[in-house]
């Protein structure tokens, strides 16, 4: 059988060859690979289609092995693994907040930081971070009610997607 | 169809513009002649059973700014309820200032009239998201029409819509844009790159905002909306202490900055579901149907079998709400001739 897969891979030497990696070592055959760099999704990563061969229990193997890498899924066979979620909040940004935010967003189940952009204002309180995760295809509500409660905890003003 | 309208502020004055402007074309159309007996306002009333002149009112409120100096009609020593006790009328115009505390004198008006067994119109926010079952079983057991269309969206058509035209479709979730004032003061943040405190004192400049902006900016008006959609469209019984609010008055001209960097735009969203009631600051993409700018009122409806339905409209303005006002008396006329 074949899987259709999307990759979403960082744009820095060598990724697409350690995404590939457990398809050799697990012995999946690799139809084809669609592959431009120069076309890049908004945050810089790169999407690489891959098309990949053999019996389910390999397949299934390889996608273990991939997502043991870190290796982004987005879409197998057409359907969404992941989808992104985008969070701006508001309000006083020392270091050592955000990085507890992410740290807590981080800890929950299904979710990834994905990039972290940060805006300082002359007045602290009006500073703004926008937070972009990759999450379980389908968990976002459940997600975005967490993001509040983290961001309330921490006397933020959480702007969720709709 | 003999018409009360009680306060005469932009929405009144619009009503009696408007039917000012269509009588020949709700005569010729739908065979109604609409008559004002009566119009109240802080000062008084006007008082004619054979009919009030439409352009004579405007022109006495906006010369003397008192609809008791009306020739010859008007009377300074007389109440609004004394008015719906004395004077024969089919269908109460209530228009009086929206109060988010009580929902009065509103609210005593409205019940009155549907005691009496008079069918009821109205544009006002605050006894419906106070009170809304009350008046509903009230309109109910005394077998009158209860319409409230120009209360939500101003002219965007949304609660008779979701009624009538969506008729056999199940309202699953309603979001939407339902402030104009807010959505004017992100949309000229979004585009000029300027502070909250600075975009809000324009709109002041400009009388898109009010001199006390809070209803508005902290999301309480949007939330009386939600409030009487939940209620109206989805049947939830609901009031504006069932909302969790967020204003838009935290909002940094750097969130919308780094929001505009991915794509989006920041938007004060009304949502209205079994799971949630809600006003808060939210991200939309740009082109989504939320996009919308200035004081355009959006709002997409979920539903069973047409899914997703959007509709967008003027929020305010005097004409534009009467015209919602208007809708909803040519349809109890319909019921009624």
């Amino acid at each position: 059988m074949r899987f259709n897969l999307v990759l979403d891979l960082p744009d820095v030497p060598g990724q697409l060859l350690e995404a590939l990696e457990p398809m050799g070592r697990l012995g999946a055959n690799i139809v084809a690979v669609i592959h431009q760099r120069d076309v890049k999704t908004e945050r810089g990563t790169v999407p690489v289609q891959i098309t990949i061969e053999g019996d389910k229990e390999t397949l299934d193997r390889v996608m273990d092995a991939m997502e043991s890498k870190d290796i982004q899924i987005m879409a197998v066979d057409g359907v969404l693994r992941k989808e992104q979620i985008t969070t701006v909040l508001v309000g006083d940004i020392v270091e050592e907040d955000v990085k507890e935010t992410v740290t807590l967003l981080n800890q929950m189940e299904g979710v990834r930081v994905a990039d972290l952009d940060l805006k300082m204002s002359d007045e602290p309180k009006n500073s703004a971070t926008k937070i972009v995760m990759e999450a379980d295809f389908g968990q976002k509500k459940e997600i975005l009610k967490n993001i509040k409660e983290v961001g309330d905890q921490k006397g933020f003003l959480v702007i969720n997607e709709v | 169809m003999k018409i009360i309208i009680l306060g005469f502020g932009a929405v009144g004055q619009g009503v009696a513009r408007v039917l000012s402007m269509k009588k020949d074309y709700l005569n010729d159309r739908y065979d109604l002649n609409p008559q004002i007996v009566a119009v109240t306002d802080r000062s008084g009333a006007a008082i004619n059973i054979n009919g009030l002149d439409e352009e004579l009112l405007l022109k006495t409120k906006k010369k003397t700014g008192k609809i008791s100096s009306y020739p010859e009609y008007g009377t300074a020593d007389v109440s609004s309820l004394e008015v719906l006790e004395d004077v024969d009328y089919d269908c109460l115009v209530e228009v009086t200032p929206t109060d988010i505390d009580n929902g009065e004198p509103a609210r005593s008006h409205i019940l009155k009239a549907m005691g009496d067994g008079k069918d009821v119109v109205t544009s006002n926010k605050g006894p419906l998201a106070l009170s809304f079952q009350e008046l509903a079983t009230s309109a109910q057991s005394n077998g009158v029409e209860f319409k409230f269309e120009a209360s939500v969206g101003g002219a965007m058509p949304i609660i008779n819509f979701a009624h009538e035209t969506l008729a056999g479709c199940s309202v699953q979730s309603i979001y939407g844009i339902l402030n104009g004032t807010t959505n004017y003061i992100l949309s000229r943040m979004a585009n000029e790159g300027s502070s909250y405190e600075q975009t809000l004192t324009e709109a002041q400049e400009m009388g898109i905002a009010e001199t006390d902006p809070y209803q508005d900016v902290e999301g309480i008006d949007a939330a009386c909306k939600i409030v009487i959609l939940a209620n109206s469209v989805l049947n939830l019984p609901v009031t504006l202490k069932d909302v969790e609010v967020e204003g838009i008055s935290r909002i940094t001209a750097e969130s919308i900055a780094l929001a505009k960097k991915e794509g989006l735009l920041i938007k004060l969203i009304g949502e209205a579901s079994p799971d949630a009631l809600e006003v808060s600051p939210r991200l939309v993409p740009k082109g989504s149907p939320f996009a919308v700018e200035g004081t355009l009122n959006v709002a997409t409806l979920k539903t069973d079998l047409a899914d997703e339905v959007t509709v967008v409209g003027k929020g305010a303005g005097s004409v534009e709400t009467a015209s919602a006002i208007l809708s909803d008396i040519l349809s109890i006329w319909k019921i009624r001739k």
